[in-house]
């Protein structure tokens, strides 16, 4: 019986090969089929045969179908009506061209944005245990407590490990600023190079993560001390081949030895999604000060903490219960260092602990930053969206409207063929058929246009997108072919409907002709297409004027010209040297020494004033020399700079003006009355010193122009209160004369002489420079490159709505033929023939302003206020943009208007 | 006689024909070629071609008996008309003829 069930081939191929080939085969064909089904299900099994009887019935469908085509039964029909619209489409070939291109544009618009949206939303998801894994944040305590900061101390990850069993496993990351790395031991030739991307991890990490090793073990490639993981691009790099495991190489330390690291493992490259990025992994284990001084443990906010939860783990709960790790475990630290109870420290705010799902991180609002790779502002890809959602919508619009205008041309068409017996069911067929032949060709032709242009979009966009991908995914072609099932259906059926219906005596007498034209449809959507596109041009020059605002406006100091030599530390103890060499150039005006520059500037301390009602405040540090401040071009509001005398001025502070304001001293006006000159300020940590402020500088921007300025301390580079964690200096900077950048070769030569000078003190460090301004730039590259883009699209838009508008101009040029050409035999002159029929159009083109001008305004202004810093919303963008939109409309439309105005009416009355 | 129009394929297909005997039919060419030739060809191929060569007359057919085997359904057997005979026999004289003006073949070369 089972036997018997088994040998029968699935029955619904014969009722395809019945329906397509009729009968007439039937026997012979399916005789055939069950023979060789029989013969595979026992040579190969049921699976293969069922789908070799699939593929085999298919063959012949196809086969029998081309050879003979009368045997196809719709084949006759369908065919006649791609001959009809081949027919139809050539006799306007320009209405073709403009219908085909427009919806082409979209669908293509439409692609790409959907392919960057979609590599946008893929970040992390390639980790298996991806839906599992939750990156600890906590408030940045450093600063304002509401801002979630994506690192915290090393000490997290232990007290979770050891109170909440959910977790399965906790790993850290570690970041280094920057390394020098050498790979010949003990030669005086060695190699030296800056290593950015080279992190400490706890010895699960591949346990955690999904990062395959080529190389070693991933269970013990990062427990033993001094051990360390490549990626096979880095191992190329440094070795010229992947294969290294127990090469080694030297890292130097930040007192100037070097240590011996041995690589146990090698791994595939990171993908380019993935918010964690490294060029190498060392194993936490080499650092034993992780592990010691647990003091630091909670302040010490370097690290990433990752949690790996168990399965089945409610999340909501688990939330809860973590809020009770920090009150328990960091009040060793805070008595330590700060002197205080937990609850003291926190004064009253709450040191909460979040998780935060991996999936989500890379396109979270908050926290802003994190020290291991890229994040993106999610506003973009929400914007990107939309647009892309607008421009397919304008294209289809665009696509509807030329359809329908040139299909109620066709009335008398309609009315013969009803006459000559058409069934209504044909000549719905005749429409939709045309719609759907129209919708394939422009979405190939558009697949073909996103291939050829994904290249150029990726060195605009500065991404690494592929199409290819997508062609293998039967998801993409679904949503492929319901678009065009979609649109097809819904362009074509209103006048396959519509005109279908009509009787065939009336069309035939031109009834139609003056009743019917779908006019208001028509018009109404014209208003849509270009309230949109004047909606999307005002918001993309408002995005511009915003990002030519934060990136271009005045940051408080000259960081033009501002050269930067890093690694001075290393040569501390010829820091001075250096800069009087430096300052002998001709092309040097001035050098200083500072810790840290703009817009690195991340150091801050805990402060008190003398008065015990005033609470702790956090103020960011940087600490230079008066030089530095020159270089800066830093201005005074009170008080003066530091003493040329180092040793005068080194426990006194300069403030800015946020400090002074936040430590209850007024504001720049009331200066005059109660000068913050002289005030103390009180270290809140070790030995609480008091630090006199002799100086009150203008706010300037010292991190980035996305948040708002922090207060700031400029401490002496030389106060030795404070825990110095490198050796002096790290940073001669120095202000240089711009004719000299800009001669050929005039950076280079300089440039080359300090390299030599810092070579000739120690051949062993690293020569890096670095401008101000090239580092703000930097933090706004990707804004810049996405408004870059969203202006591409924002013109796309216009393009679009501007060619579905010269094809409704040219249709009702040819409407109004007549009405045209007898309005000139009566004797309208050129003129007013000309502002008659553009008239028509600056009607809806002044409405598409009128609608769109608050919707963007509204837009606009909400997304504006997220900023701390924003250009004004001016009348005259909303002015200057419809303007420039209606001139461009009615240009568009002129060249109809000019033909048709220019026509011998004697051409056009002719014929009646 | 010209062979004009006989493919390759075509030419397998009617060589199979001959061979079979009046057992010629779709799933017993397709064995036949694939038995000879070493490679895998679908059903529908060999269908087509029968067809073609019928359609071309070089091919006749009738539908067979009941066999019991199949789900009882008939097959339809295939037989080279004349015409076809001759034109396989005229291609594989053409293909002789050929073969015997390669210089490296020529049997008083060797």
């Amino acid at each position: 019986m089972s036997t018997e069930n088994m040998s029968q081939p699935p029955r619904f191929w014969y009722a395809v090969l019945r329906y397509g080939l009729g009968n007439q085969f039937h026997e012979e064909f399916i005789g055939d089929l069950e023979e060789m089904y029989e013969e595979r299900l026992l040579a190969k099994g049921k699976r293969y045969a069922r789908f070799m009887h699939g593929v085999d019935t298919l063959h012949l469908l196809f086969g029998f179908s081309k050879l003979n085509i009368n045997r196809y039964r719709n084949n006759f029909m369908i065919k006649n009506s791609i001959t009809v619209a081949w027919r139809h489409a050539m006799r306007q070939k320009q209405s073709t061209v403009l219908n085909v291109l427009g919806l082409a544009l979209g669908i293509t618009a439409c692609l790409l944005i959907g392919l960057y949206v979609q590599h946008e939303r893929s970040y992390d998801t390639f980790h298996e245990k991806a839906d599992r894994i939750y990156r600890i944040n906590q408030p940045l305590i450093w600063r304002d407590w509401d801002i979630q900061f994506a690192s915290t101390g090393p000490n997290v990850a232990i007290a979770l490990q050891q109170d909440i069993p959910e977790f399965e496993a906790l790993t850290r990351l570690l970041d280094f600023p920057s390394l020098t790395v050498r790979i010949q031991p003990g030669n005086a030739d060695y190699h030296l190079m800056k290593e950015n991307e080279f992190h400490a991890a706890d010895s699960n990490f591949f346990s955690v993560f999904t990062f395959p090793l080529l190389y070693g073990n991933p269970e013990t490639a990062l427990v033993e001390p001094y051990s360390l993981v490549l990626t096979e691009e880095s191992a190329i790099g440094l070795f010229g081949k992947s294969q290294v495991l127990g090469r080694t190489l030297e890292f130097k330390d930040e007192d100037g030895s070097w240590q011996m690291y041995e690589v146990t493992g090698v791994a595939a490259n990171v993908p380019e999604n993935s918010h964690i990025q490294f060029n190498g992994l060392m194993s936490m284990s080499s650092f034993p000060m992780v592990k010691e001084q647990q003091e630091w443990k909670w302040i010490w906010t370097a690290f990433s903490t990752y949690a790996l939860v168990r399965e089945g783990a409610d999340i909501d709960d688990l939330q809860r219960k973590i809020q009770a790790i920090p009150p328990k475990w960091a009040e060793t630290t805070t008595q330590r260092i700060f002197n205080q109870t937990f609850e003291e420290y926190c004064a009253g705010k709450e040191w909460w602990l979040y998780m935060h799902p991996l999936p989500e991180i890379y396109l979270s609002e908050q926290p802003y930053n994190h020290r291991f790779g890229p994040t993106t502002n999610p506003m973009l890809v929400w914007i990107f969206s939309t647009i892309g959602g607008l421009i397919l919508l304008l294209s289809c619009i665009n696509f509807m409207n030329l359809f329908t205008a040139k299909a109620s041309m066709r009335a008398k068409e309609v009315g013969v063929r009803k006459v000559l017996g058409s069934l209504r069911r044909a000549l719905i067929g005749q429409f939709l058929v045309e719609s759907f032949l129209y919708v394939l060709v422009s979405t190939l032709l558009s697949l073909l246009l996103a291939y050829l242009v994904l290249p150029a979009f990726n060195t605009l966009a500065g991404k690494e997108l592929s199409l290819l991908q997508f062609f293998v995914l039967p998801t993409f072609w679904l949503l492929l072919l319901t678009f065009m099932l979609g649109l097809g259906l819904f362009a074509g059926s209103y006048p396959a409907l519509y005109l279908s219906g009509f009787r065939p005596a009336e069309t035939l007498k031109g009834k139609l002709r003056q009743g019917f034209r779908g006019k208001g449809l028509r018009n109404g959507l014209v208003v849509m297409q270009f309230t949109i596109s004047i909606g999307l041009v005002i918001c993309a020059v408002l995005v511009q004027k915003q990002l030519a605002y934060t990136s271009t406006f005045d940051m408080g100091f000259a960081r033009e010209n501002i050269l930067q030599i890093h690694n001075i530390d290393e040569v501390s103890a010829h820091a001075e040297v250096l800069r009087d060499k430096w300052l002998a150039h001709p092309g040097v005006t001035q050098v200083g020494k500072s810790f840290s520059v703009p817009p690195n500037v991340w150091e801050g301390e805990r402060y008190k004033l003398d008065d015990p009602e005033f609470p702790v405040t956090e103020i960011n540090n940087l600490r230079s020399d008066r030089e530095y401040l020159e270089v800066l071009e830093l201005e005074f509001l009170a008080g003066r700079n530091f003493d040329g005398d180092p040793l005068k001025d080194r426990h006194k502070i300069i403030l800015n003006e946020s400090a002074v304001e936040a430590l209850g001293w007024g504001t720049a006006d009331t200066y005059m009355e109660d000068s913050p000159i002289g005030k103390y300020v009180i270290q809140a940590f070790d030995d609480e010193h008091e630090l006199e402020v002799i100086g009150v500088v203008k706010d300037f921007n010292y991190v980035t122009s996305h948040i708002r300025i922090d207060p700031l301390m400029i401490l002496h580079y030389e106060n030795n209160w404070f825990w110095n964690y490198r050796n002096g200096p790290q940073f001669l900077s120095m202000r240089v004369d711009p004719d000299v950048l800009r001669t050929t070769g005039g950076l280079p030569k300089l440039l080359d002489s300090f390299e030599r000078d810092i070579r000739d003190i120690d051949a062993s460090v690293l020569f890096d420079f670095s401008f101000v301004d090239e580092r703000f730039e930097q933090e706004f590259r990707q804004e810049y490159r996405m408004g870059q883009v969203l202006n591409l699209f924002t013109f796309m838009a216009l393009v679009i709505a501007c060619l579905g508008l010269f094809g409704l101009a040219a249709f009702s040029a040819d409407q109004r033929m007549k009405e045209i050409s007898i309005r000139k035999v009566l004797g309208a002159r050129m003129g007013q023939l000309f502002f008659t029929f553009s008239g028509e159009f600056t009607k809806l083109i002044l409405l598409a302003i009128l609608l769109a001008s608050p919707l963007a305004w509204w837009g606009m202004s909400r997304w504006l206020a997220d900023f701390p810093y924003h250009t004004p919303i001016h009348w005259w963008i909303f002015v200057t943009v419809g303007l420039g939109s209606l001139a461009l409309a009615l240009s568009t439309v002129t060249y109809q208007a000019v033909t048709i105005a220019l026509r011998n009416p004697i051409d056009t009355l002719k014929d009646e | 006689m010209n062979n004009k129009g006989l493919g390759e394929f075509e030419e397998l297909v009617l060589l199979a024909v001959c061979i079979l005997e009046g057992e010629a039919y779709g799933v017993s060419v397709k064995r036949e070629i694939e038995q000879h030739t070493g490679r895998s060809i679908l059903l529908g191929a060999v269908h087509t071609t029968l067809y073609r060569l019928q359609d071309k007359g070089l091919l006749k057919s009738e539908m067979g008996g009941n066999s019991g085997k199949r789900g009882d359904r008939r097959k339809r057997l295939f037989q080279p008309t004349d015409i076809g005979m001759k034109q396989l026999r005229a291609s594989q004289e053409v293909r002789q003829a050929m073969w015997q003006r390669i210089p490296q073949m020529r049997t008083d070369s060797l």
